[in-house]
């Protein structure tokens, strides 16, 4: 079996050129086809949607490429920092409830716990020297962020709406002598579980229902299907425990920002955006 | 000597503002005793009440409990005994019992939860034997009355209550007034209504204190509340 560590794991991949990149396109094009001809109106979205994906990746490609070679800690860091803050912004762009100062608290939770979780795959799990090697740590931090922020977004939405809609039974709480944690105890663990829905929905389905992203490009990449599927229980692990981890991080210091030690909640600082 | 006093407070109904909506008012309430503040809708009742319990930190002044601050007995264990009823009843929609007995659940509320003292309370409220109904199925009025019961039981020193009977018909003022003359003579319960009945106040209470003076926006005095 070729070792996970070597370019010899990847090298049973049967190279694609432009002809097969062409001809995948023209799947794309059976659907213009049909979107016309019943005039649902998507061919413009569809094209400028596949034009994204190809140049998008294109350049993910040529940038991996780039970044895996033998590189500078420090471009190494402002990659990690990019996608650290695009992740935290992102997660909570896609809440309807925010307040001042939460793109903060996402990025302390998102690279908390995608550091940590990052960090102990490649160094314990994986065994990857250095820990930090490109190759293996961008495309980890990137499963883990992009799950995480899809769990914070949920946890923040939930956690603020019911802290804004339900604002009178907390204060009736407070009023009756609850303490600040004891009036956020239920809001808080309501979110935590919102945010972790999806995770705990792919776990229970994986491999049921649909053969996860990953294993499916390391078999189309020519690992053997068996060490696939060990590599993607180690991700399906890794995200449940990042996205825990940051939704519990998440909820716990919107509690700190929203309920002073006065015991009293600050709900005045919950906006809603719509659209 | 006063059980609850207040002395020189401001409150604002925005805690992002420093423009106080009443100001300068000072008040003891004596063991035992009932003390009304009226004044019209907008004039800043459930806001001193809301400030009285720091739910809103006021602009200035101080609120003492046996001549002890807030942070001295500890917020929990203060707003366990001064307890604020709002105006709106908060219940959960599980059972009227487990809405009773909600408080108990809290660290700072002393004792346990007594189910005879409940049914005792309940019906001196005039709500029939229903403890196992579910609270959502219950008129406002109702509903009001079970959040009396429900802070009652906690047996706080001094009940802050916003319009108690606003929902209620005349005998059910009279049944809740009868409570809380009951529980004011058997252990010395101090009552604070914020009310705009002025008949009520002077029929309750032993002193009424007119909040129209001490408001500082004059404009909103008279203005529906939510206008």
């Amino acid at each position: 079996m070729p070792d996970p560590t070597t370019n010899e794991f990847i090298s049973h991949a049967i190279a694609l050129d432009s002809w097969d990149l062409s001809l995948a396109a023209g799947l794309v094009l059976i659907a213009g086809v049909v979107s016309l001809l019943l005039r649902l109106g998507l061919e413009k979205r569809l094209l400028i949607a596949s034009v994204r994906t190809v140049v998008q990746l294109l350049l993910l490609g040529l940038v991996l490429r780039f970044v895996f070679e033998p590189t500078s800690h420090w471009l190494l860091a402002v990659i990690v920092a990019v996608m650290l803050l695009a992740a935290s912004h992102s997660a909570v762009q896609r809440s309807d409830t925010r307040f001042p100062g939460l793109t903060l608290l996402a990025l302390i939770s998102l690279a908390v716990s995608a550091m940590l979780t990052t960090i102990v795959v490649t160094a314990l799990i994986i065994g990857v020297e250095p820990w930090y090697q490109p190759r293996y740590m961008i495309p980890l931090l990137g499963m883990i962020l992009g799950n995480g922020l899809t769990g914070v977004s949920l946890c923040v939405d939930q956690l603020l709406t019911t802290l804004r809609d339900k604002r009178s039974h907390i204060e009736m709480d407070l009023a009756m002598g609850a303490t600040r944690w004891e009036a956020a105890r239920d809001p808080l663990r309501n979110a935590v579980r919102r945010g972790m829905i999806p995770i705990l929905n792919s776990m229970s389905v994986v491999g049921i229902v649909a053969i996860p992203g990953m294993m499916t490009g390391q078999i189309l990449a020519g690992a053997d299907p068996a060490q696939a599927a060990k590599y993607q229980i180690v991700v399906m692990f890794m995200i449940a425990a990042a996205t825990s981890l940051c939704c519990i991080m998440m909820a716990l210091l919107i509690y700190r920002r929203l309920f002073n030690s006065r015991h009293q909640l600050r709900a005045e600082h919950i906006t809603r955006h719509t659209g | 000597m006063p059980v609850l006093r207040i002395e020189d407070l401001a409150v604002t109904a925005d805690p992002r503002s420093d423009r106080p909506l009443i100001a300068g008012l000072s008040l003891t309430v004596g063991r035992g005793e009932a003390v009304a503040v009226t004044g019209p809708s907008g004039c800043g009742k459930t806001t001193l009440l809301r400030s009285i319990v720091g739910l809103i930190d006021p602009l200035n002044g101080t609120v003492t409990l046996d001549d002890k601050t807030p942070p001295v007995v500890g917020w929990p264990t203060f707003r366990s005994r001064v307890c604020l009823v709002p105006q709106r009843p908060t219940l959960t929609d599980h059972t009227i019992q487990s809405n009773l007995a909600r408080p108990f659940n809290f660290k700072s509320t002393a004792g346990h939860y007594d189910p005879d003292r409940a049914r005792a309370l309940l019906d001196r409220a005039g709500l029939s034997d229903e403890v196992g109904r579910s609270a959502a199925t219950l008129s406002q009025g109702q509903q009001q009355r079970v959040c009396l019961v429900r802070s009652l039981l906690i047996a706080p020193d001094v009940l802050l209550l916003d319009e108690p009977t606003s929902a209620l018909d005349s005998e059910a003022v009279k049944l809740v007034e009868a409570l809380l003359a009951n529980e004011m003579a058997e252990r010395g319960l101090s009552v604070l209504i914020a009310t705009h009945d002025t008949t009520q106040a002077q029929r309750f209470c032993t002193r009424v204190l007119d909040l129209s003076p001490l408001c500082v926006n004059k404009k909103t005095v008279g203005e529906p509340a939510h206008a």
